[in-house]
């Protein structure tokens, strides 16, 4: 056993981030670690690496007790680790990166170089020619990329260089944390094969990443990890056929109406749910769309992030944007607002071009964006943050009623109304991001992942929220990973993978269709 | 303009006529050279004026009450100077950025109002009179010095201290996954900028007949950081072009006068605008080598 983690436990506050994880890494192994957003994955890693301290458990390296180590110390111990948000020197040279991950295995030259300067040059010069290995081990062209700023490459070089530095270390166990996010599928498979030469060159490898395809096609055995819990461990074949991995995945429809009997995919029973509530979906997108988006790409540099999308929304629809995470669901949302703007492409609101349109003009439209994360102000109360929504109103009566209607709406907000915004958890917070969106009196209300991070019951108070603004007139496009359950509110969703959209049809049509799974578990 | 003139068509007379320019030119240098030492891992230390005062008062006050030969006046001034940068750092390193900047001054006036301008062994701020001092003739010892330091940093710089040093001020977290013990290596930076500033300190105490408290206060710190920043803290030549050129440029625009101030702010604000990595930047004389100077390295496409 390479790494043994024994009941490992780390609160922030009253989050169980990671609460009580055992996990055992077998040498020579690639083990897959997954989990929906919030599930702990990072900050597991980063309790093993030293960055999080421990609060309780342990962690052996064989036969080296890393827990309550510093990360230096860790890292020298041969646990070398890739960030999830690239953190590369982005001002040094590519091949100075690599030479900087030699740094826990090189003799102190100190001395040595002030004086003896032909010794230094020797060594320096067999550094170099390591990592110029190094890098074509991680499948770089060091003639191409050794000299340049790491800071410039391409966005997919930079992972590769990333790996690159991290091998620099020799290590005994590679953590690479969601290597291939934001990738191209032809990028990905690139990827894959990297981790597959390395794994047969003897490297122990632990992967996290969101792409199921990756992690169930790369990996010999796979935890799942959910609110902190480890709830499946076996192999990819075990993992993906399981009902409580399923469950977390896909979301479950409700927990109020649907059981959760083992054996159940899930999604049956959200159908089931849908069903019930009866309602008539049209597959069809409509004729006249109050949104209309077309061709939409956009990129971040080197990184395609949403690649020709084309979607309509009619007034009076919810309609749910599902995909894995980096599908390029939020920064659709964000070029809709005009927070980003697109490479190419339309996008017309009522008439109005969002592609150009200041944010400011585009919020005066109706066209109101809730963000993922939901930014309110933590410093002021929740009172505060509300009449700071209604500050640009001319009628100030008028605003006031509004607040009062709002926080009828959400009676939570209206007893906390005196408290610091900061305090409210996940769930009220969520609330209070939505009612400061419909202050802003929208005619489209953009709501990105508004259940993340949130508990199940918490979950069902924001979608009934949802439906009740949904009922009150206002059109709704959703963003949301919770596939099934955005699917269930829907009149019609579209799916989005790696940038484009894969499908789009009737809620119903979504639930059934095995496209959907596979978008979501690779399965 | 005289001045450049004169360089030009008699260094000689040059020399002998400003050598007490040259040497505080080269005292500045050092100090340059101090905060460029802090600055290359990372840490925002305004503290090297305390570091001077703790090495000028120790040498100035052995050679009064003592009479200990200069070199070990200077010596004990420049070790004492790094034991306090030990005391001082081990907390004050936990600090990052601006929150740093503001503790090291919080060293300074502490050093200040506390020891400076209060015991009677330093003149109550009153400073010292320093009856041995010899403007002139420290000028080859000062010199030797800028070199040497120099040459050993640039050393330095390139080898696996600084290459720790380069990581943490690019991205601490990075550094700590590479196995760099980041805080063992901001202490040593911290230290070896202390013992700088104290070497510092002791030399320029030696030019001058008296010891003035108010020139180690913020306004010093201020200056230093400037020589740093205009000079660019990349690269170890950056900060001693940048004290060179700070210093002379009273001189430089002699016919100023009193508008020395402004000319010299617009030329600051000018270089931080079209030059924001200092006159030398990251790869020391790059920017001033004609286009057809041979390169080490071949120069690769630009596709990004």
């Amino acid at each position: 056993m390479l790494l043994r983690l024994d009941n490992v436990q780390r609160h922030f506050g009253g989050v169980r981030a990671v609460d009580g994880v055992t996990l055992e890494v077998e040498k020579g192994a690639i083990q897959g670690l997954i989990g929906p957003n919030g599930a702990g994955k990072t900050t597991l890693v980063n309790v093993v690496t030293g960055y999080v301290p421990f609060q309780s458990g342990s962690a052996w390296l064989e036969t080296d007790r890393i827990s309550g180590l510093s990360a230096h110390r860790i890292a020298g111990l041969g646990i070398a680790r890739t960030f999830q948000n690239i953190r590369l020197f982005k001002d040094l040279s590519a091949v100075e990166n690599v030479v900087v991950g030699m740094h826990s295995r090189r003799p102190d030259d100190t001395l040595a170089q002030l004086g003896t300067l032909p010794v230094f040059r020797r060594d320096q010069r067999a550094r170099l020619n390591e990592a110029h290995r190094l890098m074509e081990a991680a499948g770089l062209d060091p003639g191409e990329v050794a000299h340049r700023p790491a800071g410039t490459l391409p966005y997919g070089d930079q992972r590769r260089l990333e790996i690159a530095r991290a091998l620099a270390l020799q290590p005994r166990l590679l953590i690479l944390d969601e290597p291939a996010a934001g990738m191209n599928p032809s990028e990905k498979q690139g990827i894959r094969e990297l981790i597959e030469r390395l794994n047969q060159e003897g490297l122990t490898i632990l992967l996290i990443d969101h792409d199921m395809q990756l992690v169930m096609g790369v990996c010999t055995r796979v935890a799942v990890l959910n609110f902190g819990r480890k709830i499946a461990d076996g192999t990819p074949e075990e993992v993906s056929t399981d009902a409580t991995v399923i469950k977390a995945y896909l979301g479950t429809g409700s927990e109020r109406e649907v059981s959760s009997a083992p054996g159940a995919t899930g999604v049956e029973e959200v159908a089931d749910v849908v069903k019930a509530a009866g309602r008539t979906r049209s597959a069809a997108e409509p004729a006249t769309a109050i949104l209309d988006v077309r061709d939409l790409s956009v990129s971040y540099g080197a990184v395609n992030a949403v690649r020709g999308a084309s979607l309509r929304v009619a007034a009076g629809e919810v309609v749910a944007l599902i995909g894995a995470n980096g599908a390029g669901k939020t920064t659709i949302l964000s070029a809709l607002s005009g927070l980003i703007r697109p490479s190419s492409g339309t996008a017309v609101f009522d008439g109005i071009d969002l592609t150009s349109a200041k944010a400011s003009t585009i919020v005066r439209h109706g066209l109101v964006h809730v963000p993922e994360g939901r930014e309110i102000l933590g410093r002021q109360t929740v009172l505060e943050n509300l009449e700071l929504a209604t500050w640009a109103r001319r009628d100030q009566t008028a605003a006031a009623a509004a607040i009062t209607a709002v926080m009828k709406r959400f009676p939570i907000l209206g007893e906390r109304r005196n408290l610091r915004a900061g305090t409210l958890s996940g769930g009220e917070a969520q609330m209070l991001a939505i009612a400061r969106g419909l202050l802003a009196r929208p005619r489209l209300l953009l709501l990105d992942e508004p259940s993340l991070g949130l508990a199940p019951q918490m979950v069902d108070e924001v979608f009934g929220a949802i439906e009740e603004i949904h009922r009150d007139g206002t059109t709704i496009l959703l963003v949301e990973q919770n596939a099934l359950r955005a699917l269930a509110i829907a009149n019609r969703a579209y799916v989005l993978e790696t940038g484009q959209i894969l499908l789009s049809g009737s809620g119903d049509d979504l639930l059934h269709n095995p496209a959907v799974r596979r978008a979501y578990l690779g399965g | 303009m005289d001045f450049l003139i004169q360089l030009v068509t008699d260094p000689l007379g040059f020399w002998s006529s400003h050598t007490l320019l040259i040497s505080q030119i080269a005292i500045n240098s050092i100090l340059a050279s101090s905060m460029f030492v802090v600055l290359y891992s990372g840490q925002l230390s305004l503290a090297a004026p305390g570091f001077m005062a703790i090495g000028a008062y120790t040498a100035v006050l052995m050679d009064i009450y003592l009479h200990t030969p200069l070199a070990l006046n200077i010596a004990t001034g420049t070790v004492l100077a790094g034991i306090v940068g030990i005391v001082v750092g081990l907390p004050v390193l936990r600090l990052r950025g601006v929150f740093l900047a503001i503790a090291t001054i919080g060293f300074i006036e502490a050093l200040s109002l506390g020891v400076i301008l209060n015991l009677p062994i330093t003149g109550e701020g009153l400073g010292l009179k320093n009856a041995n001092a010899d403007p002139l003739g420290g000028i080859n010892l000062v010199l030797v010095s800028l070199v040497v330091i120099v040459f050993l940093l640039w050393r330095l710089t390139k080898g696996r201290l600084g290459y720790a040093w380069t990581a943490i001020r690019q991205d601490e977290l990075a550094a700590l996954s590479q196995g760099i013990d980041v805080p063992r290596y901001k202490l040593i930076a911290f230290v070896l900028s202390a013992v700088l500033a104290g070497y510092a300190g002791g030399l320029e105490s030696h030019l001058n007949f008296f010891v003035d408290p108010n020139e180690y206060g913020v306004p010093r710190t201020v200056q230093v950081l400037t020589f740093a920043v205009l000079g660019g803290s990349g690269n170890v030549v950056g900060p001693v072009v940048g004290a060179l050129f700070i210093t002379t440029l009273p001189y430089v625009f002699q016919q100023a006068g009193d508008y020395i101030g402004i000319v010299s702010g617009v030329i600051l604000i000018a270089v931080i605008i079209f030059r924001p990595q200092g006159i030398v930047g990251r790869g020391g004389f790059a920017f001033v080598r004609p286009r057809w100077w041979p390169t080490a390295r071949a120069s690769a496409p630009s596709t990004g």
